[in-house]
């Protein structure tokens, strides 16, 4: 993994306190979590005295006064300025921000992983891809990074930002106390449950697993029920059209589409919603989870990505996708109010964490290295060391493929070998290396918490994202896998890359077209020590193995 | 549900739990019916590749680009050749602003064609669901019904008697 080398030139001078701190946005919109963090931020570093604008290539038309074009950004900036770069979707914004003047600093919001994308919509599919190739790029030019949760801190660390850490979400919760919409909640107080659903129509926030989870609600527990759902739906879109399909599948009753909607509607959806019920499989951090926490709905949600993280052990959050069961703990929620009323307890306690006044001194704490021109923590640039990418190792240590990574780490100098983490924490950390015995294992979490049939292991961010940086050899100890099938084809040229794989997972075309001779199976029976030593000599850069 | 599958500090899993034990077990036709339809509606795997009809118009829409230029003429042919590969070496960055908006155009036409497949496919999805539930539901119906008694076999109608008068 590429180390991110002493504060230099690319990167702006090291100097004394920062004169203007300004903010660097792809899209400025009215109501999206990135855009109010933006302004938030804007608000902050006004209030402690620096200049502060906003630049942004696009805006919405209710956002025009207090944007400025991005293009005007380095007319603007000079060698005591600071800015901040937001990063969330394509920009093609990386040549100005290596242009400009000043020191600069990355605040990484996510990327939502192409895959749900393919199949329904190309152009973002691309632009995911896109997002994450500018994420590699954007590391020599700036100084110092940060994450809005440990979950995608870890992809920051996989991708090469060392020094990468969290900066505390800040919740402006006044923007929720507006009066509901009087009809709306007259139209909703039938005396029917309503579970709620806010968020955009993307796939990855799978609203065809909330009506799955709603329609097994309706017919098990709760008949007279309603799903409501706030958030743009366009009936023209491949994804959109595919869930009002589903909605006509499954059949069930009283389901609302009520596409955007203001905030006096959307205080209308929380008043009357007797649940908040998230099946997303990709969040940097759910604040509408937080807004339901805040509305004293209890939530409900599947512990996909930073989900579990931002919960923080408040609510309910489940690792099982079974629509049964998770509408079990929907009507849990409704016939036992002592049990609901603990929850909703739990989730005013977690919010007191996320005070105005505690964030607002944490954000200062965080910013200030960089805003008073302090250097980053030099570090040595990591050495060739060989990688295993064996993604099953940590659910099935046992396993012949396992054992057999295990083996080849064994046999190289200051190899490691990456796997998928099997448990899901509360708290997802940055990867770094542990022991197991004699082996280096670094352990990544997982987009998803389940694993598939035969210890399938479900897709990981980070893991892919660390892939694509190692510095050394690679062996992919299960090309058939869904790591190498993503990864391979985008490594550098250069790069010394093996695999070995199963029969009951074999890798697909494009894999074996750039592994080419470099490819061993792992057939039943075969000696798992002499395969071991002939993929650490393939391996090894000295050609010399060597025996721990 | 599994107490590993469940994160939660206050309430407890233990207590989430117990209190989902006392939920009133759903009747297993009920149970049953909703497993059925789930499973009819798990949508297939997502395919990422385009619509086998509009892969060769997906090859052609970048209209820059014409194919390598050639001539059939023995002797002045190589010559013409030539002539074409420098015209579209010095020409290239203008036709390619020429034809920006066509290949645009192109692209946005593909991908409109590629949605309306999409959504003829999942209504003709939808529908055979519809029809499949429709019928399930019919037999259910007729098995439910009474046998009917066996009728006697009736006689013939007898013809009634002609009004026409004869004339």
């Amino acid at each position: 993994m590429p180390n991110v080398s002493l504060w230099n030139s690319k990167r702006g001078t090291a100097s004394s306190s920062a004169g203007a701190v300004h903010q660097l946005v792809p899209r400025l919109a009215w109501g999206d979590a990135v855009g109010n963090q933006v302004r938030y931020l804007r608000d902050l570093l006004r209030g402690w005295g620096y200049a502060s604008e906003i630049y942004a290539e696009q805006w919405d038309e209710a956002c025009r006064d207090e944007v400025r074009p991005a293009l005007d950004y380095a007319r603007d900036a000079g060698r005591d300025t600071a800015l901040l770069v937001h990063h969330s979707f394509e920009s093609r914004l990386v040549p100005l921000v290596a242009k400009a003047k000043g020191r600069k600093a990355l605040l990484y919001h996510n990327v939502t992983p192409e895959r749900f994308f393919e199949g329904t919509d190309r152009h973002v599919a691309r632009g995911c891809m896109l997002a994450r190739e500018e994420l590699l790029q954007l590391r020599e030019h700036v100084t110092h990074a940060w994450a809005y949760s440990h979950f995608s801190v870890e992809e920051l660390s996989a991708a090469g930002y060392p020094d990468a850490s969290v900066l505390p979400f800040a919740v402006d919760w006044n923007a929720f106390n507006v009066a509901p919409d009087a009809a709306l909640r007259e139209q909703m107080a039938d005396g029917c449950a309503n579970v709620l659903f806010v968020g955009r129509t993307v796939p990855s926030k799978r609203l065809e697993d909330v009506l799955r989870v709603f329609t097994a609600y309706q017919r098990l527990y709760q008949p007279r029920s309603r799903l409501l759902v706030a958030g743009t739906l366009y009936s023209s879109a491949p994804y959109d059209a595919s869930v009002l399909a589903l909605r006509e599948q499954l059949g069930p009753d009283r389901v609302v589409f009520l596409g955007r909607v203001d905030a006096a509607q959307l205080s209308a959806c929380f008043a009357s919603a007797t649940a908040y019920l998230s099946m997303s499989r990709h969040e940097g951090f759910g604040v509408p989870l937080l807004e339901a926490m805040y509305r004293g709905v209890p939530v409900v949600a599947y512990g996909a990505a930073a989900v579990p993280e931002t919960m923080g052990g408040a609510g309910l959050t489940t690792l099982s996708d079974d629509p049964a069961q998770v509408a079990g703990l929907l009507a849990v929620l409704e016939r036992d109010p002592a049990l609901r009323s603990r929850v909703v307890e739990a989730q005013r306690q977690r919010l007191a964490s996320l005070d105005q006044q505690a964030v607002a001194q944490r954000v200062r704490e965080a910013l200030t290295p960089f805003l008073q021109g302090a250097a980053p923590h030099a570090r040595p640039p990591a050495g060739p060391a060989a990688t295993v990418v064996c993604p099953g190792f940590d659910a099935a240590p046992d396993a012949p493929m396992s054992r057999l990574a295990r083996a080849v780490v064994d046999r190289l100098p200051d190899a490691s070998l990456w796997t998928v983490r099997r448990q899901v924490l509360p708290l997802q950390l940055a990867p770094r290396d542990e022991h197991e015995g004699v082996t280096r294992v670094r352990r990544f979490t997982p987009d998803e918490p389940s694993f598939g049939l035969e210890g399938v292991s479900p897709p990981s961010s980070s893991l892919e994202t660390g892939v694509r940086c190692a510095s050394g050899p690679l062996l992919f100890a299960g090309a058939g896998e869904e790591v190498a099938r993503r990864t391979v084809s985008r490594l550098p040229p250069e790069a010394c890359v093996a695999g070995v794989w199963e029969a009951r997972r074999a890798p697909d075309a494009g894999v074996k077209q750039v592994l080419g001779k470099k490819l061993w199976e792992l057939t039943p029976g075969r000696d798992l020590v002499s395969l071991a030593a002939e993929l650490a000599r393939e391996l090894d850069v000295g050609g010399h193995p060597h025996a721990r | 549900m599994r107490a590993e599958d469940l994160i939660t500090r206050d309430p407890t899993v233990e207590a989430v739990l117990e209190s989902l034990a006392r939920l009133p077990t759903p009747e297993p036709e009920k149970v049953e019916a909703l497993r059925r339809r789930l499973a009819a509606t798990q949508a297939p795997a997502i395919n990422a590749a385009w619509p086998p009809f509009l892969e060769g118009a997906r090859l052609k829409r970048d209209a820059r680009y014409a194919d390598p230029p050639s001539s059939h003429r023995p002797l002045v042919g190589p010559a013409l050749v030539m002539a074409k590969r420098a015209f579209r070496l010095a020409f290239q960055p203008f036709i390619n602003e020429a034809l920006r908006r066509q290949v645009e155009f192109n692209e946005a036409i593909l991908d409109a064609l590629a949605l309306i497949h999409e959504h003829q496919r999942v209504q003709a999805r939808t529908q055979s669901l519809w029809r499949q539930e429709v019928e399930r539901q019919l037999e259910q119906l007729l098995s439910r019904l009474p046998p009917t008694p066996q009728e006697p076999p009736k006689e013939p109608p007898r013809r009634a008697p002609s009004r026409r008068r004869g004339r």
